[in-house]
Parts: C-alpha cells; structure tokens; sequence
C-alpha cells in the first residue's frame, strides 16, 4: 500500500473508523434494498490523485460503467469530491433486485439514489468519528458511458493532490455487488486527517 | 478471582477501545487476538470466562468463531461489539449464543451498562 507517510497505528486508526462507517454504510443499503449485505474488511489507500485514472482504468476498461459524484463540505477545512464507481453488470443486478428494467433512465435515478446513501451514510459515519459535521452538493452522474472511465477520472481528479481509496465489496444474498468509493481530498487535508488520527490515538 | 478475559479484534484501535472503556472494578486478566483462528487458538487451549468478539474481520469472522464454540462445545460468555449493526446480523449472533451486541465505536457507558445487566460487575 502507498501509503503516503502514514504510520502502521495512524493507518490502523482511519481502518477502524472506515469499518465503522462502512457498517452504517451497508446497514442504510440493507435497508434500502430489503437485503442482507455480507460486510468485508475494506481496502483502504492514500494514492496521489493523479494515479488515480490508471488504478482504475484496468478494472473499468472492458467493461460499462457509471461514476457518481458528490462533493463535501466540513469544519477545519475538511473538503472533498467523493466518486463512487461501479460496473453496470453489478447495477443491473440490484436494479433487478428493485424491480427496474436494465437501460432504464430511471436505472440511473437509481444508482444516484444508492450513491448518495452510500456516500452521505459513510461520510457521516467518518465525520462524526472524528467530530466534524459536512455538508453535501447533489449528487451528479460523470458518466454512464463505454470505456471512458480513466478520461472521467483524469478530468476529474485533476483539481486534486490525493485521494483515499476505499474498496468496499458487498455482497448481498444471493447477489455479488462490488463499488469502489474513492475521496479526492486536497492536500491540506492529508496532514488534517494525520493530526486528528494522532488526537484519536492520544486518547487511547 | 481475576476473570480470564479475551478481547478479539483486527483493530488495535478497537482492542484498545475495549479495554479502555473497562471500568477499574473489572477485575480481569487480559488476553488479545487478531482475527477469529487466533481467538479459536486461545479458546481451544484455555479457560476463557468471557469474550469481546468483533464481526468483520479477514482469516474467520466473528460467525465463525461463534459457529465453533457452538459447535465445539466451549464454555464461554462472548459479547459481541461489531459495526454490522444490521437488525438480521444481530439476530443471528444473538442465536448463536452471544450475550449481548454492542454497536462500535465502543465507550464505557455502553460496555458498563452490558457487563451490569449480565452481572460482571
């Protein structure tokens, strides 16, 4: 793992309270989709935000996919974009699980709506960990198109220094359903996000 | 007697959580494992009263160690402190015998409250 200077304890630390707010996470998504969600131990990395394209392009490159944008806004210059990433395969199944036809516009209605509770729940969860409260843009569709996912992603993270990678995995009954959550973050942000790890660490 | 207490956890942040959330009346001697094999590890060899066990975690999930101590027969007390807080997550822990769930993060009103109700302290 890149891992940008993070210490083991820091790194074990923004784990935790990743895996705290992934289970908030996956308990609105059970909600939402009336299932049982399987939790797995997320991957977590902090990558420099113009690797980002290419991490992403070899999974996404064969492959239709949709990106879900939503951009946040906390105290002490807490400020990101938050990307979620899926495979369109996996958002057919839960479509399907909700009742939509695939290639239906409101198809993507829906993967807004699943986008949002996955990032607002999850970043709530983060940020009431480490006392901080955010605020939200809409969440906006970057594309649902063929093989374009590293040119989205170029444009996108261009404006940012670094980015926390998160892969989650649910899997749901009898259904497998993968997204990558990825937060671009401003440089500043990092040494924030390093000196709140070490206030959390202090405690303890 | 100091109880035989193991707190099972892959976060160092959580163990530490855990044990910083006991009150000093606890008197307990503390063992630590990583994952759920390590857990099964100390359960099959010791005499274990009572452990804090979490869910997700890589090698064998908290289920699973839940499953062996059923299966297997080990006489101990697991209170299971998890972010997996769906309501059908809870309900099956608690079938397979834990004594309580506890929703992380941890702090020591809801660890006291849990170890009174069950009558460790």
């Amino acid at each position: 793992m890149n891992n940008l200077g993070f210490s083991e304890e820091q790194r074990d630390c923004l784990q935790e309270i990743i895996n705290v707010a992934m289970g908030l996470a996956s308990d609105k998504l059970a909600r939402f989709l009336n299932t049982f969600v399987h939790l797995q131990v997320p991957s977590i990395a902090l990558v420099g935000a113009m690797h980002i394209p290419e991490e992403f392009e070899n999974r996404y490159q064969d492959a239709e996919a949709a990106l879900v944008s939503q951009g946040f806004f906390g105290n002490e210059g807490v400020r990101g974009e938050a990307i979620v990433l899926y495979q369109m395969e996996n958002a057919h199944k839960i479509s399907a699980l909700l009742g939509y036809e695939a290639g239906d516009v409101s198809e993507i209605e829906m993967l807004t709506d699943i986008s949002s509770i996955l990032t607002t729940t999850f970043l709530n969860g983060l940020a009431d960990q480490i006392e901080n409260s955010l605020s939200y843009s809409a969440p906006r569709i970057l594309s649902s198109r063929h093989g374009n996912v590293a040119d989205v992603l170029k444009n996108t993270s261009f404006h940012w220094e670094h980015a926390l990678k998160v892969d989650i995995s649910y899997q749901l009954i009898d259904h497998s359903f993968n997204c990558d959550m990825i937060l671009l973050i401003p440089g500043e942000a990092v040494s924030n996000i390093k000196n709140i790890l070490d206030r959390i660490l202090e405690a303890y | 007697m100091a109880l035989p207490v193991l707190i099972c956890d892959d976060s160092i942040l959580a163990r530490k959580q855990v044990r910083k959330s006991l009150p000093e009346s606890f008197d307990a001697e503390f063992q630590t494992a990583g994952n759920g094999l390590e857990a099964l590890a100390v359960l099959r060899s010791q005499e274990i009263g009572l452990v804090f066990l979490d869910l997700t975690m890589p090698e064998l999930d908290g289920v699973g160690v839940l499953e062996a101590i059923k299966a297997e027969g080990i006489d101990c007390f697991v209170i299971v402190i998890s972010a997996d807080i769906q309501p059908e997550m809870q309900k099956r822990v608690m079938e397979l015998g834990a004594l309580a769930f506890v929703q992380k993060p941890v702090n020591e009103d809801k660890i006291i409250g849990v170890l009174k109700q069950y009558g460790f302290i």
